[in-house]
């Protein structure tokens, strides 16, 4: 570096300071040291009533990974298949429903409300109202359509006590909750579009479904990017769903990693072990969206100046 | 030709008021069950539409004394943390956008790590860190907890990181020559912060304050840890989790009250939605 650059950059952090060094302070205090801490935890046994910290090195990662209920796999898995069947499902309901309202005349702001409202209700909210729609017995909303008014089954189905019932249950509020918030982006997208294309596609005679297939999806594609990343991510921090209303039963077969943390942190009080999960966590989400960004080669280019 | 767009539009109408009656379903059904009245267990077979309409559930929780004090808390530090947050994430995304320093690269990068990693175990130090605070001259034994303040600095501190990364996107978007202008006219940085980049950026800011409402209003786990134990300092959602009581639910209150808690986020969207940014997408505050 030659002394011109370096007295360049010096200049450089006396002109950053005063806009950096606000957020810098509480970021440092309130976001970076407690995750050094986490971290430091991690691999310690930590007891939080005395206040000693002992390094214990892997040996928080080797137990969680090895307990013999399994518990973490299938936390791990169900991430997984949350990310894997709750995405698809957003990305698709979100998109054909901004098409769809985008393509109104008339009206389009009652749906966007609509569709929006789930997004904007707390969670809290939600899964009051989830854990009724399926409870077990007869007072369940979804128990009472299947039995008593469409007789499909004859007997109660306990969803939220068993293995695939009770993730279907947690996938289905997740796509419930984020359809909206998809909606509302894609929409922002689509009125990017020219409408020229559209036009000269009606002139050669395409339909609708013709439209959304070979113009909308083609030009949304880094929106989609955009979502997908956003989804996944959100996938390995689902947790109040889990929360609510399965609390990881049976055995923890509903369970989550975030879930598992809460309980180990919260419940168990074994902070070291909530930690490796947090870590754990991190690590994969920072996997998936490199991953994720190599697959699409979308990697966003530093244009601009600088 | 005509009729074929109007018989388009009713299609897409019928489509969408199916689609969206299906995802209306739990709301129906809280606003069904709001106008009731039973006594803890609710009605068997579930309605989900009201046979009479009586707003008993509404008046009781209104007359709560403790349900005003939620709605106040909860306006307050809603608005007092989002302007925070907002101010102060402009203010770094424009430094981390615009002004060339040391490790800037670095330093953002950090600040996308910390958005990965899970943040609810942050707690633990956060409460720590506020608790020793020496504040006892100010009568305040245990440090930050229990108040107002320490509740704010949190959700300032922790909403940091996004909103910068957000926002740094579009100043980055923002041609340089704008900039140069100033630069040429013996302006510095301050000129150009609050004299073009905030203007032109007013829809995007708006966008992540609408966000930044949004996600505060409905807080539950930072505001339970942090000021679950002062009865003067609680919030909405705590109120509404209490309703739900451990055992036993009235089940019209906790749906009144959600149904109301709901109203101002409903407005603001109404009011704002025309004006905002999603995704980095649409800009045409600039044209090149």
């Amino acid at each position: 570096m030659s002394k011109r650059t370096v007295k360049k950059n010096l200049n450089g952090i006396g002109t950053a300071l005063p806009f950096v060094l606000p957020g810098l302070i509480l970021v440092g205090i309130f976001v970076l040291y407690p995750m050094l801490f986490t971290i430091r935890i991690s691999f310690s046994n930590y007891q939080i009533v005395q206040g000693t910290i002992t390094f214990t090195g892997l040996d928080n990662f080797i137990s969680i990974f090895t307990d013999t209920s399994g518990r973490f796999w299938y936390a791990l898995r169900n991430n997984f298949l949350y990310a894997a069947i709750t995405t698809p499902c957003i990305i698709m309901g979100g998109l054909v429903t901004a098409f769809l309202v985008n393509n109104l005349k008339k009206g389009q702001m009652v749906f966007r409300l609509g569709f929006y409202l789930p997004v904007i209700t707390s969670w809290v909210i939600v899964g009051l109202v989830f854990k009724y729609m399926f409870n077990s017995s007869d007072r369940g909303l979804i128990n009472y359509l299947l039995v008593d008014v469409f007789h499909l089954t004859d007997h109660y189905i306990p969803w939220l006590l068993q293995e695939w019932s009770g993730n279907a249950a947690i996938w289905i509020m997740g796509i419930w909750k984020n359809i909206g918030w998809a909606m509302l982006i894609f929409l922002a997208a689509l009125q990017g579009i020219s409408p020229n294309l559209y036009e000269a596609a009606k002139l050669d005679g395409a339909n609708k479904f013709h439209e959304f297939r070979y113009i909308t999806i083609p030009m949304v594609k880094a929106t989609i990017f955009f979502v997908m990343v956003n989804m996944m991510i959100g996938s390995f921090n689902v947790f109040i769903q889990v929360m609510l209303l399965t609390e990881g039963k049976p055995n923890g077969r509903t369970s989550v990693l975030q879930y598992l943390l809460y309980d180990k942190a919260f419940k168990q009080f074994k902070f070291g072990e909530a930690s490796s999960i947090g870590m754990f966590t991190a690590v994969t989400v920072l996997i998936i969206t490199g991953v994720l960004n190599k697959i699409f080669h979308l990697e966003k280019t530093e244009e601009g100046e600088s | 030709m005509k009729n074929k767009a109007y018989i388009s539009q009713a299609v897409i109408w019928i489509v969408l008021i199916a689609l969206l009656l299906i995802c209306s379903v739990p709301f129906l059904f809280m606003i069904t069950n709001s106008f009731g009245e039973f006594t803890y267990v609710l009605p068997s077979p579930p309605k989900l539409f009201p046979d009479k309409i009586q707003f008993a559930a509404y008046q009781y929780i209104i007359s709560l004394p403790i349900f005003n004090i939620a709605v106040i808390n909860s306006v307050v530090n809603t608005l007092i943390a989002s302007v925070f947050v907002i101010f102060v994430s402009t203010l770094s995304a424009y430094g981390f956008a615009k002004i060339d320093f040391i490790g800037r690269e670095n330093i953002f990068k950090l600040y996308i790590f910390t958005l990965m990693m899970p943040g609810f175990l942050n707690i633990i130090p956060q409460f720590i860190t506020l608790k020793n605070m020496p504040l006892e001259i100010f009568g305040l034994e245990n440090g930050l907890i229990s108040t107002r303040a320490g509740l704010i600095l949190i959700y300032v501190a922790t909403s940091i990181c996004g909103n910068t990364f957000f926002l740094r996107n579009f100043f980055r978007a923002l041609p340089k020559e704008l900039s140069e202008s100033v630069f040429m006219d013996g302006g510095g940085h301050r000129t150009i912060f609050f004299k073009i980049i905030l203007p032109l950026s007013k829809p995007s800011i708006g966008t992540l304050m609408i966000f930044s409402i949004q996600g505060l209003w409905e807080e539950y786990f930072t505001a339970k840890v942090l000021v679950g134990s002062n009865e003067t300092m609680i919030t909405l959602p705590l109120l509404l989790q209490r309703l739900n009581g451990q055992y036993s639910t009235r089940w019209e209150w906790v749906f009144a009250a959600s149904l109301m808690a709901l109203i101002p986020v409903i407005i603001i969207f109404l009011v704002f939605q025309k004006n905002m940014v999603v995704g980095g997408v649409a800009s045409d505050s600039v044209k090149e």
